[in-house]
């Protein structure tokens, strides 16, 4: 992508600078969605539509505004669809592939056990927060990565952090 | 160590605070649950997505939108604009132009307005006029009328062809197809015709037809001679004296075409279409066939 940046203007109608940027954000933007509907269908379906629009709106668009462009998109795409119908539905984690654990019985049970918790834990968390901690936690994002698509602060994203971390905390009180 | 108490977990989560420092914060036992929930938490993802199938689902909501685009494009507020367009326009027509009055072919008829202007309507001619007339006196016209208007405001003939704008006075205005002719019989009247206005005083007309746009001053009676049951023309081509001949008697005409732009002056009674066609046909030397079918054909 680095490179496609440097041709800059508009280069983003051509298909092959756009499956770039399609390969480097459509995860991010749709785990964002996911961290924020508790719903994968829906946010792959939310993230699609973002690109949808960010194809229709290629020629005003240099690629390195492409991510900034698909979140807001994407936000208020979904701000319609929440207001729309507001079903619950729920988030969960999935145990990385490569982790191969060769650990005893009771600790499997304790560690499914952790996981349920935490889970419901995410669940319950609010919406801003849960984004934020998971967007960081799931994918690595930096916090000045985090602020910059979400236009937050960065000592907002610092402080759902915290108040985020707090509230999981709770769930893992008599371990 | 500024903002320890606000957002301390942050830095720690960030690797920029040590497991030390933060063990100096939090409680043991706190601290092996922020312990444990971060190293938990990096054994888990969320399922991957697959890259292929979600490109594929782009592209082709891509191109079904691309397909109903021209719809979309509208947005919702034009839809207001064009109804309410509409609805203006709806009560413009309702307000402005709801009277009708209509003379059928060999009938003449006088309407007199709210403002006891008096209309004269030759045969086959419509007018229509304002609900409320006495506020905004414009009146449309198709056909010939002769108008003798009450001194007041302004006083507005709408044709096809051109505008007659009067404050009070009498006047013909005959309209056909292309043909425009304005008689000012009394006071002073302007006529409009593709914006050049001309202003006729008592005897004066003119008349447009194709390009052509005549002007003299030899009337001098006081009002037309068709409202006495005689319509009289003045050099005017015989297409036009046949259309009128038409709308008197609702026959058809057919002559040559060598005719059409022959100058008649006379006139011809609206009382006998024997008559009407001899005092037409005599001076020009032309002959007619059978006055009692509905078609009469003229010929050299």
């Amino acid at each position: 992508m680095n490179q496609d940046n440097q041709q800059s203007c508009s280069q983003l109608c051509n298909e092959a600078v756009f499956k770039a940027v399609f390969d480097s954000y459509f995860k991010l933007l749709r785990n964002f969605l996911i961290y924020k509907f508790k719903n994968i269908e829906r946010a792959e379906d939310t993230a699609q539509n973002a690109f949808v629009i960010l194809w229709e709106n290629c020629g005003a668009l240099k690629p390195e505004q492409a991510k900034r462009f698909l979140y807001t998109t994407a936000i208020r795409l979904s701000l319609n669809l929440i207001k729309h119908d507001k079903i619950v539905t729920n988030f969960e984690l999935q145990s990385k592939p490569n982790e191969t654990h060769q650990e005893s019985p009771e600790f499997l049970l304790e560690e499914t056990e952790l996981k349920i918790r935490l889970e419901k834990a995410i669940n319950d968390l609010p919406e801003k927060q849960r984004t934020v901690f998971l967007m960081n936690r799931m994918e690595n994002q930096s916090y000045t990565e985090i602020a910059s698509v979400l236009d937050l602060s960065v000592k907002a994203v610092e402080k759902r952090m915290h108040l985020a971390l707090l509230s999981l905390r709770k769930v893992v009180k008599n371990v | 160590m500024k903002n320890e108490n606000e957002h301390y977990l942050s830095d720690w989560l960030a690797d920029k605070m040590s497991d030390d420092q933060l063990q100096q914060l939090v409680s043991s036992a706190d601290f092996l649950a922020f312990q444990m929930i971060k190293k938990a938490l990096n054994n888990y993802s969320v399922l991957e997505p697959n890259m292929e199938r979600n490109f594929a689902a782009i592209k082709e909501k891509y191109a079904t939108k691309k397909v109903t685009k021209t719809r979309n494009v509208i947005p919702m507020w034009s839809y207001a604009v064009a109804a309410s367009l509409l609805l203006f326009f709806g009560l413009y027509q309702f307000y402005f132009f709801t009277n009708e009055v209509q003379t059928d072919f060999g009938f003449t008829k006088t309407i007199v307005l709210k403002d006891n202007s008096h209309v004269t309507l030759n045969s086959k001619s419509k007018i229509s006029y304002p609900n409320l007339f006495q506020y905004n006196r414009n009146i449309r016209l198709e056909g010939e009328a002769f108008f003798e208007v009450q001194k007041g405001s302004s006083f507005t003939v709408i044709t096809a062809l051109g505008k007659v704008k009067v404050l009070g006075t009498k006047f013909n205005v005959g309209s056909f197809d292309d043909y425009f002719e304005v008689i000012c019989y009394e006071g002073k009247v302007s006529v409009e015709v593709n914006k050049k206005v001309t202003i006729l005083t008592k005897g004066e007309s003119v008349r447009f037809y194709n390009a052509t746009f005549e002007n003299w001053a030899d009337e001098n009676g006081i009002k037309p001679l068709w409202i006495t049951g005689e319509n009289t023309f003045k050099n005017v081509p015989m297409k036009y004296v046949f259309a009128k001949f038409k709308n008197q008697y609702n026959v058809e005409v057919a002559f040559p075409k060598s005719v059409e732009d022959i100058k008649f002056t006379g006139s011809f009674t609206n009382a006998n279409i024997e008559t009407a066609l001899k005092s037409i046909c005599i001076p020009l030397h032309l002959k007619y066939s059978n006055t009692a079918s509905r078609k009469i054909q003229i010929s050299e």
